[in-house]
């Protein structure tokens, strides 16, 4: 029965996304308000029948319903509550599932927030967003049916994949990303519908930055909360290893930010249209290739589902969206505005675009070292493969040149300066490094990159740190302020600006802990019997015991556990294990992690001796990983303070009505102090 | 007085620029056997893994190679013959970065080009700025006091 | 053409080659139950040549297997050698090399015994490729009109053997 509804609620949904493209496209070449507002409420009940679908298979999977085929797949008697509701996104049409719910959340919320404002821009919106859930929707009626039954109906399920139930992270990681990768949806809609109507002006552009930002916000979140999983989960110490999924989960998150700077010079300056609508194309479609990574099959990773017929769809869906945004972009070309270079290179325009460069450099290089294997197979018949020294090393230098140029172009002014008044402005950032740098040294550091990473941080900190402390301090005297409550006052009046350096503040620490914990962790592989120990650094693990049992909150699971006793900086009981899930033939390892500010001690078992009671144990100290998770926790802080609408809101909201000025017009408003943000 | 920031400036980065060049240039220098097999064992694929390295991971047959590799080191082999030697045995794959010369050069060649036709297309742009509209450059206030009228305008723009 | 018309060839110097990624991609179906196995031509450890057209007529088995694939190609070596002298009159038994050399492949057939049938050498993994072997060990039974009759991922046991070869319907000698 509630497979059923499901299934049902599938096949009304795509019923109404149809009828709201239909309505959406009458009503804009009509210029009919009614029929927009027809299809707004279709989009409306497309997110109502979603989270209807949703709801079914999360009932099928709490009561273990096994008629139901991916619930026999992917869920059994004995799973916990928990991971049984978060199987939900764990396994193919799941997945799917969850996607449409997520994408017609955000055209709902989208649609409903613009429903008094933009009359002519909106319809077109709706139809684009109309026709992206669509073809969700008819995945999941046809190839991807995620209510298909199963007969006979047996008595016990599969159980999750091992690697998805070990961890409560898996009900953090995929929701974000996914909030992440189904937001980017919009503000191609939104591009989409300003190339149609010819509304491609500045007020396009805030709302489309406005609308990238918080997309932005959750793909950070879930791309950093997918690399913690993947430490403290799969047992080898490690956070990233540019696997194929982790690489697509990255690529629309470089254009996308890409975008987000790109966006701010195209705003002051009225050019580069071109270019921002690329970038906004480009980061819509790479998340459609991350899915179509993900569900076909044609990457092997941890993470690929199993291969399906869905694939050619995703397939379809990419070539369609592409040839469809790509031909608009061109139809549009000559009135998108001239492509002149900004006036001074040594500006912050000419850093933004250089920014831009640097990202899709990167960008262009995971994507190479991705499809790389695939495009040697095809053609040679040949399998190789790009690991991780590829990537590091292919990657840094650009990676060290952007983190320079998060110093530097902050200290530009728009419009470009003097040389002569510039350098002296780097100097004291330049002392910073080489005193941070040269403390390093004498401290005992001497690996190239952490050296580059800590010179890099003081530097963006130093200037970061002196532009708030001048800005405060005119503030401070024009108004009378004390200094903090000036600053804070400052901050508040320009969220874009400081949320910026915050974010930028969280990238360094995040580029310091990296460098560190990947070239300084050190490790030590031994084999103890109980009561002998471990030693490490300044730690010592003693083996007590090993304990084999069912796990109470899932006892089809057997889990062999190593008690050790961990002496030193850090000290206490540590647990690694070993469970044996029935569905995997594997064992699957769970480390066992301390965690302190300064480093991490890290105990994976690897193997046990139930004769002798022998267990062989990898024992890791790595350093600072704990300020990754902690800097990407301050960019996504940045980035919300960055995003959060501020009073003035109100009143420039009526600007957005405007009709489309010319660059002049624009010019002479920003001249005379008014916003441009929109 | 008003050369100090300069002179700091470039000393500084001039510091900052040989430490790292002399951490990059000294660290393949005289290291231990067991850093030598941790790095040679970083750069060996795992055979039964997704892109992980012997190093990093935690089968058997990564463990086996791991020991070979020690084993190796201990009889004195140079770094590039115990490459070899697991090159030879299971084929070209084993090595973690390729030494196909098109999987390195491409991309490099693709950065270095944008790059370049990037500074080319800005640097145009330049030259021609100044030729069309002559902007004279304000240079009697002092950069303080135009510093703060900046910050002021920016405060109001935001 | 003019500068208007000539912008036009931007979608198709985009989407083509995209095209082209996207259904190469796709296409390296992994033959399933039913599908007719991949064809090949290699040559064994003792230099002969093996075609898949010279196996038509009799079901045969592959057996993709590496030497330093332990303890699961080591406990499943036995069980092989167990199903060679069961059903070894019927169905053809073949391994293939893995990511693996021939010397070390000797070495381990000198350890834990050779079955007696033959062993492929797969260079370049090709023939890996086309089953879509991921790591061994890994079995596919294809039946005597070159059909794919069973997949098998992972190590057999003496158990497993009746099931893997009922679909061709040989005897259990």
């Amino acid at each position: 029965m509630i497979p059923t509804l499901g299934h049902a609620a599938v096949l009304v949904g795509l019923a109404a996304t149809i009828f709201a493209a239909a309505a959406f496209l009458l009503g804009a070449r009509r210029g009919d308000a009614a029929l927009a507002l027809l299809g707004r409420r279709a989009m409306t009940t497309a997110f109502a029948l979603a989270l209807l679908a949703c709801a079914a298979m999360v009932v099928s999977l709490l009561t273990h319903d096994f008629s139901v085929r991916y619930v026999a797949r992917n869920n059994a008697t004995t799973t916990p509550p928990f991971y049984s509701f978060i199987s939900l996104w764990a396994a193919l049409e799941g997945s799917i599932l969850f996607w449409t719910l997520l994408a017609s959340g955000w055209a709902a919320l989208v649609l409903h927030r613009f429903r008094h404002r933009l009359p002519a821009l909106m319809p077109w919106v709706g139809l684009v967003l109309a026709i992206g859930l669509a073809f969700f929707f008819a995945v999941m009626a046809w190839p991807g049916d995620p209510f298909v039954r199963t007969t006979p109906v047996g008595l016990e399920g599969n159980g999750p994949n091992a690697l998805l139930q070990n961890h409560p992270f898996m009900g953090l990681h995929p929701p974000l990303l996914y909030l992440g990768y189904t937001g980017m949806a919009v503000p191609f809609a939104f591009g989409m519908a300003a190339l149609i109507t010819r509304r491609t002006d500045e007020a396009w552009l805030g709302i489309v930055r406005r609308w990238t930002l918080v997309p932005w916000i959750f793909l950070t979140a879930g791309i950093v909360a997918g690399a913690w999983w993947s430490y403290e989960v799969l047992g080898w110490g490690g956070y990233w290893a540019w696997d194929p999924v982790e690489n697509a989960a990255l690529l629309p998150w470089l254009t996308a930010t890409a975008f987000i700077h790109s966006s701010m010079v195209a705003e002051r300056r009225g050019t580069l249209r071109v270019w921002t609508h690329a970038l906004v194309i480009a980061t819509f479609v790479l998340t459609l290739v991350g899915t179509f990574l993900t569900r076909s099959g044609v990457v092997e990773s941890v993470h690929s589902f199993t291969a399906s017929a869905i694939g050619p769809w995703f397939a379809g869906a990419i070539l369609v969206a592409l040839v469809g945004s790509l031909g608009l972009l061109v139809w549009r070309l000559p009135e998108l505005g001239d492509t002149r270079p900004p006036g001074q290179p040594v500006s912050r325009e000419g850093a933004f675009l250089f920014n831009n460069v640097l990202f899709l450099g990167i960008t262009f290089v995971v994507l190479f070292g991705t499809l790389y294997p695939m495009l040697r197979e095809a053609t040679s018949g040949e399998r190789v493969s790009l690991g991780a020294p590829w990537f590091n090393g292919v990657n840094a230098p650009i990676l060290v040149a952007l983190l320079f140029l998060m110093g530097v172009g902050p200290a530009l002014p728009w419009g470009g300066a003097a040389w002569r008044t510039m350098r002296d402005r780097f100097a004291l950032p330049l002392v910073a490094a080489a005193l941070t740098a040269g403390g390093s040294w004498l401290a005992g550091l001497r690996e190239a990159a952490p050296l580059v990473a800590i010179a890099m941080a003081a530097f963006v900190v130093t200037i970061m740190g002196e532009e708030v402390v001048r800005g405060a301090r005119a503030r401070g005297r024009a108004r009378g302020e004390a200094p903090p409550l000036a600053a804070w006052r400052l901050a508040t009046r320009n969220r874009r600006r400081y949320g910026g350096y915050v974010v930028h503040l969280g990238i360094a620490v995040m580029a310091v802990a990296v460098a560190v914990s990947a070239t300084l962790s050190s490790d030590v592989t031994a084999t103890v019997s109980p009561g002998e120990r471990v030693t490490i650094g300044a730690y010592t693990v003693t083996h007590e015991r090993v304990v084999t049992e069912r796990l109470a909150a899932d006892p089809r699971v057997v889990e062999t556990r190593a008690e050790l006793t961990l002496a030193g900086p850090q000290s206490g009981p540590l647990a690694p294990a070993l469970r044996d899930y029935p569905n995997s033939s594997t064992l699957i390892a769970t480390p066992a992690v301390r965690t302190a500010a300064g480093e991490d001690l890290y105990v994976t078992l690897l193997a046990h001796d139930p004769a002798s009671g022998e267990v062989t144990l990898h024992v890791f100290v790595n350093p600072l990983v704990v300020w990754i998770w902690i800097g990407g926790g301050i960019v996504a802080l940045g980035a919300v303070f960055a995003a959060w609408p501020d009073r003035r809101r109100a009143s420039a909201s009526a600007r957005v009505e405007a009709p489309a000025e010319s660059p002049a017009v624009a010019s002479a408003r920003l001249a005379t102090g008014g916003s441009p943000d929109a | 007085m008003s050369r100090l920031p300069l002179v700091a400036g470039g000393l500084s980065l001039l510091l900052v620029v040989s430490l790292v060049v002399v951490a990059l240039v000294s660290a393949p220098g005289p290291a231990s056997e067991a850093e030598r097999v941790e790095r040679l064992a970083a750069e060996l694929r795992c055979p039964d893994c997704q892109a992980l390295s012997v190093a990093e991971s935690r089968t058997r047959a990564a463990a086996a190679i791991r020991d070979e590799i020690a084993a190796l080191v201990a009889a004195g082999r140079p770094d590039e013959e115990v490459r070899r030697h697991f090159v030879d045995r299971y084929g070209p794959w084993i090595l973690l970065a390729p030494q196909d010369p098109l999987a390195w050069w491409l991309p490099v060649g693709v950065v270095l080009i944008a790059i370049t036709a990037f500074g080319a297309w800005l640097w145009a742009g330049r030259s021609r700025a100044t030729g069309r509209a002559a902007k004279p450059v304000p240079s009697s206030p002092a950069d303080g006091d135009r510093r703060r009228v900046r910050d002021e305008l920016e405060a109001l723009d935001g | 053409m003019n500068g208007r018309t000539l912008r036009w060839l931007v979608v198709p110097a985009v989407v083509l080659p995209l095209a082209w990624l996207l259904v190469v991609s796709l296409s390296r179906p992994v033959p399933r139950v039913g599908d007719p196995a991949p064809d090949f031509s290699l040559r064994t450890l003792d230099g002969d040549t093996v075609t898949a057209a010279s196996l038509a007529g009799r079901p045969y088995l592959l057996n993709f297997w590496a030497s330093w694939c332990v303890p699961a190609c080591v406990e499943e070596h036995p069980v092989l050698i167990e199903a060679q002298q069961r059903y070894g009159e019927d169905v053809t038994i073949l391994g293939v090399l893995w990511r693996d050399t021939p010397e070390a492949a000797h070495r381990f057939l000198a350890e834990y015994g050779d079955g007696g049938w033959q062993h492929l050498a797969d260079p370049g993994e090709r023939l890996a490729g086309a089953w879509g072997v991921i790591g061994p060990p890994e079995t596919f039974l294809v039946d005597a009109e070159g059909v794919v009759a069973a997949r098998w991922i992972g190590p057999l046991t003496s158990a497993d053997l009746p099931g893997l070869f009922a679909p061709v319907a040989v005897l259990d000698r």
